[in-house]
């Protein structure tokens, strides 16, 4: 039997998080959310270490840019260099407009980049359709058993 | 050692007498007669230096000098020395003391040049001063020489402050412009967290609250939204500011074209005529020019008139600029609002009547004035607008600014 997909929020702002709960909550796509507030929290979620050894091997990472402890762009650079993880997916979803952040995440490996809208019809109808594509348009690589 | 004062760089007081110091040199100020004089004189007749070293003297310097016979003595002992002055003779047997100016130039030092030489003739003497020359002292007038060397120091040292002043202003500018920047942008992120959050509010609790409530939170949202429109136009006026000035040579023909393509929705909506003469090839920013052009027609079109809306574009040479002019027939401006319409933010009609911030006709005026032009409008109540600016006719402003 096919599981549900497992999502990875990368944000250090919970009202963030809380839109995009709000908004994928509602979504009719079955899939798990996990979330966490900083970069380096972010890393040991993704390889499973201390307090994030049982975590799930995540289908698809959304990562904002500019967070706390380690920044939004090393983690991207580690997971996309890291073979065991460079294959995960990546959404940067972010409230930089900057080019070179995006030509930078680009190059980095990111998948996508969204940046967060500044109004609440925009950020919902963008989450959404992130969800619709990367949750269920598009095909997710197989994951490997850990 | 020579008790030189600095002839670099700078010439406030401060610095003068600061680093005159630290050589050991005079601590007056030199375009004050009686005080120490270094000159670097650029003649072949011993003479001659000793008659210029007396004049000197005898109207009160302390004078001294270093004498140069060829370009290479010249170029050695400036980098070697500072001067006050430069004395030099027109025709020299190996060079022709003109030529200092030309070393001066490109060692980037700013020392007066005081061309003293024998009979020249008018046409000569005012070429040496088209040249950079700051004066010229016939050799059997040797009694004019120390005013004229007191007059060049004095006008180095104005000239000094002057760029430093100029200096203060553009760094005072240049932060304020950050300012804007930095606050602006930052200012977005907590922004955007209390729109987006009174949506939601908006959104859940519609009709489950009284209705004060709907409508405060509703007030709320309208605030907020707004203020991310003015924040967002903050940016974009201060991101004028912080573009280089690129300056290429444009052809206003097709910017105006590409303006009126970009508004095409706008215009076809309105029933706009918007028509131009030849329009010439400027040297300014184009995609900044485009965004005036832009700006001014769009403007035309919302706030056009009861008659059918004509938009004409024209623009006529007047001495060293070109005048564009956008001509319109819409509700035009009372005179008295003129100059108050390119202040930011600043709106003479409610958002119901007219939408928008105010910042266009703002971010328009410092395009233009960054350019080296001006901005301004013609109008009265009822008779439409002709909003005018000019640019440099050719040459870029920087260039045409070169030349003391």
């Amino acid at each position: 039997m096919k599981t549900a997909p497992e999502v990875l929020l990368v944000d250090d702002n919970p009202a963030d998080i809380d839109l995009m709960n709000e908004v994928l909550a509602k979504s009719k796509r079955h899939f798990h959310v996990n979330a966490v507030g900083d970069g380096a929290e972010a890393m040991s979620f993704l390889r499973r270490q201390g307090k994030h050894a049982e975590a799930p091997s995540p289908d698809l990472v959304v990562l904002d840019l500019n967070l706390p402890r380690k920044d939004g762009r090393e983690v991207l650079s580690d997971l996309k260099t890291d073979p065991a993880l460079a294959k995960i997916p990546v959404v940067i979803f972010t409230s930089s407009e900057a080019s070179s952040d995006i030509s930078r995440c680009y190059e980095l490996g990111a998948n996508c980049y969204l940046r967060k809208p500044g109004n609440l019809p925009d950020f919902m109808a963008v989450v959404q359709s992130m969800a619709d594509f990367w949750l269920g348009f598009a095909n997710l690589p197989q994951k490997e058993k850990r | 050692m020579p008790m030189g004062c600095v002839l670099c760089v700078s010439a406030c007081p401060t610095l003068v007498a600061d680093s005159t110091n630290a050589r050991g040199g005079p601590s007056e100020r030199p375009d004050k007669i009686g005080g120490k004089l270094r000159a670097l004189i650029v003649e072949d007749e011993p003479a001659d230096v000793e008659l210029m070293l007396r004049a000197l003297r005898q109207a009160g310097f302390e004078a001294s000098a270093d004498v140069a016979q060829t370009a290479e003595e010249f170029t050695d002992l400036l980098r070697r020395n500072p001067y006050h002055v430069i004395l030099a003779d027109y025709k020299l047997p190996t060079w022709n003391g003109m030529e200092s100016v030309e070393v001066l130039r490109r060692e980037g030092l700013d020392v007066p040049v005081i061309v003293v030489s024998g009979a020249l003739g008018e046409l000569t003497a005012v070429e040496c001063i088209k040249q950079g020359a700051s004066d010229y002292v016939p050799k059997d007038h040797l009694v004019c020489l120390p005013e004229k060397v007191r007059r060049a120091m004095q006008d180095k040292r104005l000239r000094g402050e002057h760029k430093q002043t100029l200096g203060e202003l553009a760094r005072s500018n240049q932060d304020l412009e950050q300012f804007a920047y930095v606050a602006s942008h930052d200012l977005q992120e907590p922004l955007r967290m209390v729109a987006t959050y009174t949506q939601l509010l908006a959104e859940r609790y519609r009709d489950k609250l009284d209705d004060n409530a709907d409508k405060y939170i509703h007030y709320a949202v309208d605030g907020a939204l707004r203020m991310q429109t003015l924040v967002q136009d903050l940016l974009a006026f201060s991101r004028v500011g912080r573009q280089g000035a690129g300056l290429q040579s444009t052809d206003c023909n097709v910017v105006v074209e590409t303006a009126v393509k970009n508004l095409q929705t706008t215009v076809v909506e309105s029933g706009a005529r918007v028509t131009n003469d030849p329009l010439p090839v400027v040297v300014a920013n184009g995609s900044q020019l485009l965004q005036v052009f832009q700006n001014l027609i769009a403007n035309a079109i919302k706030f056009r008139g009861s008659d059918p809306l004509a938009i004409r574009i024209s623009a006529s040479k007047q001495g060293k600029e070109w005048v564009f002019s956008v001509a319109d027939n819409g509700i035009g401006i009372a005179p008295e609002q003129a100059e108050s319409i390119f202040a930011i933010f600043k709106r003479l009609h409610t958002s119901a009547e007219y939408p928008g911030s105010g910042i266009g006709l703002s971010i328009c005026k410092k395009i233009i004035e960054r350019q080296g032009g001006r901005i301004w409008v013609e109008s009265e109540t009822g008779q439409g607008s002709t909003f005018k600016f000019t640019l440099p006719a050719t040459t870029p402003p920087g260039e045409l600014r070169s030349r003391p």
